[in-house]
């Protein structure tokens, strides 16, 4: 059964993907991107947002293993939460937002073509992981 | 107030300077007059008054210009006008002569700022000010300390506050032995975080072993119902015992964890209690903070012309001093600031139906999780329109953007440095002068400051600060354009001038130690192969290190931010700082330095040049990795995958010898240390067994000592790396032959 979805819509690269608004708090442009040495590349590095330290990650790596572009100053970002994580997600433009049925993990928007709808608490689980393994743990 | 260079540009420090020396010889001038007035009787208590309250104002007025030296002067003055008027009074018929003569000197100082035997006036003065109080004392003898003439606030404003606090029984305390305290506590959050990452691990560790053994259950009893096949039963032996086994450890590993999280919970606590209470013994009312913007008005007034009320609201609000003192330039900033641009001449007040004198409130408030500190004026407001004409015309918006900006991003855009540069001295680039000094004093103690403006009615400059925040003393150095931190604690030595490193040099001689080095400028860049660095020497749990990076910054105080969830699982960083310029910095954790420096360091990090050119040439196929540790099989997996090998994975050596008998496996990594089965033990298994006793196996363990070595090498080992696990030393070992 298809449900309704209140998404936002943007795109990374040449792919545009849905997001459902409840995970995001803010559309930010970002400030001076810090990289993390040592980090998986899935993490484009971490940032300042109202004084707390904001990690970027790169949806591309998550999703697929495939690197976006870096992350710098004056990108757009969404800004989500999910499972007691705070990310931004860098994106290459924001579209719109929109009232879309889900159906299988996918949305289709007015031209009826459809787009990926990203499961937040997936992709930070998956940054997770990733960072963990990165960690080289001595010992 | 020595912060005033941060406050003006020279210029503007020259003009008011200028006028502060017309004021002192005025206010220096009423002195003389009521001394000479008396002949060489006491003065009277009046006339005391008097003059030790234009004596209060000079020391005001002489901090905001910055001239801590006439601070500290007219302060001396005052206390030794304050003794005249106690009794029994140290007044003298030579007194007055004496008082005539100090103020005299004062003002040849004043007069002569800029020469260089300015200082030694300024001796002449202290010695000829003591000795007034004290007639009979000598040149070399101290004077006397802390004699406050004044109650210190003298607010226009919190006058009509009521009446001053009764003083209470007070225990005075050095503050350096409340900051090395503070110190230590900041550094027990640190210990704390470490903890608390080896717990998260275990943690995840004892989740694994549930769920592996949960599989390893279910398995078995599919493979009981279906128990008809012969060659099953001793496999079915062996899976019923591991199941066990696991079922045992699994519960065992649990239940320690939990214990460990209580106990760390418990810890938290403590630490929490510790911090608080150690800071609010540094907590402080608002009330110095305001005492310190009434006195900085009422220079500004005297020394502009420009009449200007302060109101105040919220003096109680308390506040860690720390954060306090490094408020007041920010605060002497937007008073400048509005009393210069904000508010309206009293001509253009009173065609506005304004009263004459204009008002600047200052309000302090406890807003959850903040402090918030407000600095309003009811002068003209910003003009967004005009201002939104200046971000287009100056290129740094382009036209759609400063269409779309609401006011709030037009009036945030003020507070960049950049806007309000000379040459544009109007009275729009006016008001963002000196904003960037109060933006990056903020955005360093992790606040924020927001401006409101309704034309015609006033400006608001709104602080808010984190209530709590935790200042450590770091040492700040750059690597790869990057600016890094580490806990200044740790920090024993510094070699500016740099020290040599090359192909070989892997240790230096520090007095009589020979330590390790660890090229930061390789883990944490590129490294272009300088051949002198700069280079910081740490200890740590009484391991000492030498760490060579591009530039070494100094030392400064930072606050400390949590890295939080995401990012904690990199244990090489203890946190973030953010600089005043609104940028993260990483805070390097020195536990783990010390550990990559100690054997089982990667060699292209320690001293080695890191030369990716002779990467070796790789056999693939199916590989097996054996570890205990999640975080290093998904890292072997990786590194392995993108080499090009099929990855299998096992936690323990049980697990491993399972696998090993079901498929066969072109090479074989294993850890030694496991639960169940050892590597040792598995691989010694492995070898008299036909199926394996030939497949090549590398050890990957944090015990690399020679008995290892030779017990590895007996067994037939191919090779034994150390860990960490890196890339480079992974696929080294894997093309030993």
């Amino acid at each position: 059964m298809a449900e309704l979805r209140n998404v936002i819509i943007f795109t990374i690269g040449a792919v545009r993907y849905a997001l459902e608004l409840r995970w995001v708090r803010d559309v930010v442009s970002l400030g001076f991107v810090t990289s993390v040495p040592t980090a998986p590349a899935a993490l484009g590095g971490v940032c300042n947002l109202h004084g707390a330290i904001l990690p970027v990650l790169d949806v591309g790596v998550l999703l697929d293993g495939v690197a976006g572009l870096p992350a710098r100053q004056g990108d757009g970002a969404l800004v989500i939460e999910a499972e007691g994580m705070v990310c931004a997600l860098r994106v290459d433009q924001v579209d719109h937002v929109a009232s879309l049925h889900e159906t299988a993990g996918e949305v289709i928007d007015a031209t009826g073509r459809p787009l990926r709808l990203l499961d937040p608490g997936r992709l930070l689980h998956r940054a997770l992981e990733l960072v963990t393994a990165e960690a080289e743990r001595p010992g | 107030m020595s912060g005033a260079e941060l406050d003006f540009d020279a210029e503007e420090l020259a003009m008011l300077r200028q006028l502060f020396r017309t004021e002192a010889h005025d206010a220096l001038e009423t002195v003389t007059a009521r001394v000479l007035a008396g002949g060489s009787a006491k003065p009277s208590a009046e006339a005391l008054t008097e003059m030790m309250q234009v004596t209060h104002t000079l020391k005001g007025a002489a901090g905001t210009v910055g001239l801590p030296a006439m601070v500290e002067v007219s302060h001396r003055l005052e206390s030794a006008l304050a003794a005249v008027g106690r009794e029994p009074s140290p007044w003298m018929a030579a007194t007055a002569d004496l008082l005539v003569e100090v103020i005299d000197a004062i003002r040849g100082y004043l007069d002569h700022l800029a020469e260089p035997d300015a200082d030694a006036r300024l001796a002449a003065i202290r010695t000829q000010v003591d000795q007034i109080v004290r007639p009979n004392l000598r040149a070399e003898s101290q004077p006397p300390a802390f004699v406050d003439p004044l109650p210190e606030p003298v607010l226009d404003a919190l006058a009509d506050g009521g009446p001053p606090p009764e003083p209470k029984p007070w225990l005075r305390v050095e503050p350096a032995r409340i900051d090395d305290l503070m110190s230590s506590a900041g550094e027990l959050l640190f210990d704390r975080t470490r903890i608390e990452r080896r717990v998260q691990l275990l943690r995840t560790l004892a989740r694994d072993l549930a769920r592996t053994r949960q599989s390893l259950h279910d398995a078995l009893a599919e493979d009981t119902e279906e128990a008809e096949r012969p060659e099953r039963p001793m496999m079915r032996g062996a899976l019923a015992d591991a199941d066990a086994a696991l079922a045992g450890q699994a519960a065992l590993l649990s239940q320690t964890t939990a214990g460990l999280l209580e106990e760390l919970e418990a810890l938290r606590r403590t630490i929490g209690e510790l911090q608080r209470g150690l800071t609010r013994i540094r907590m402080e009312s608002a009330r110095s903070l305001m005492t310190h913007a009434a006195r900085t008005l009422r220079g500004l007034r005297r020394a502009t012309g420009v009449t200007v009320e302060l109101r105040t609201a919220g003096e109680d609000t308390e506040f860690d001093k720390a954060v306090a003192e490094h408020l007041a330039d920010p605060i002497t900033q937007l008073l400048r600031n509005a009393v210069a641009h904000g508010v309206e001449p009293p001509d253009v007040r009173a065609a506005l139906g304004k009263p004459p004198a204009a008002t600047i409130t200052m309000r302090a408030r406890q807003d959850g999780n903040s402090l918030v500190l407000e600095v309003s004026d009811d002068g003209r407001g910003i003009d967004t329109g005009a201002l939104r004409t200046r971000l287009v015309a100056t290129g740094r918006w382009n036209a759609p953007r400063a269409q779309l900006a609401n006011d709030d991003d037009v009036l945030a855009a003020l507070l960049d440095t950049g806007l309000s540069s000379r040459g544009e001295a109007d009275e729009l680039a006016g008001r963002g002068v000196g904003l960037g000094v109060v933006q990056q004093a903020i955005a360093k103690l992790g606040g924020e400051v927001k401006v409101s403006s309704i034309a015609g009615k006033g400006t608001t400059f709104t602080l808010r600060l984190p209530l709590s925040t935790t200042l450590a003393q770091a040492m700040l150095f750059k690597v790869d354009g990057q600016v890094y931190a580490i806990p200044n604690v740790h920090v024993v030595h510094l070699a500016q001038a740099g020290i040599q490193v090359g192909a070989q040099a892997t240790t230096w001689i520090v007095g009589h130690d020979t330590l390790p080095v660890l090229r930061l400028e390789l883990l944490l860049g590129h490294g272009a192969a300088t051949e002198r660095r700069p280079a910081i020497v740490l200890s740590f749990a009484g391991k000492s290190l030498v760490c060579t990076v591009d530039k070494i910054i100094g030392a400064r105080e930072i606050i400390i931010k949590p890295l939080g969830p995401l990012l904690a699982p990199l244990t090489l960083y203890a946190g973030a700082t953010i600089s005043g310029s609104g940028k993260v910095q990483l805070i390097l954790d020195p536990a783990q330095l010390v550990r990559r420096a100690y054997p089982g360091a990667p060699a292209a990090v320690l001293g080695a040049p890191d030369d990716r050119s002779s990467s070796p040439t790789m056999l693939t196929g199916r590989v097996l990795v054996v570890d205990d540790s999640r975080a290093i099989r998904e890292a072997m997996t990786s590194m392995l995958g993108s080499e090009g090998w099929i990855v299998d994975v096992a936690e323990d050596g049980a697990r491993a010898l399972q696998m090993t008998r079901q498929l066969r496996y072109d090479l074989l990594i294993t850890d030694l240390e496991m639960p169940a089965l050892d590597g040792f033990e598995l691989i010694a298994r492995l070898r008299n067994d036909d199926r394996s006793k030939d497949t090549p196996i590398v050890i990957i363990t944090s015990r690399a000592s020679p008995e290892h070595r030779r017990r590895a090498r007996d067994l037939g080992v191919r090779a034994l790396v150390a860990k960490p696990i890196t890339r480079r030393k992974l696929l080294e070992a894997l093309a030993a032959r």
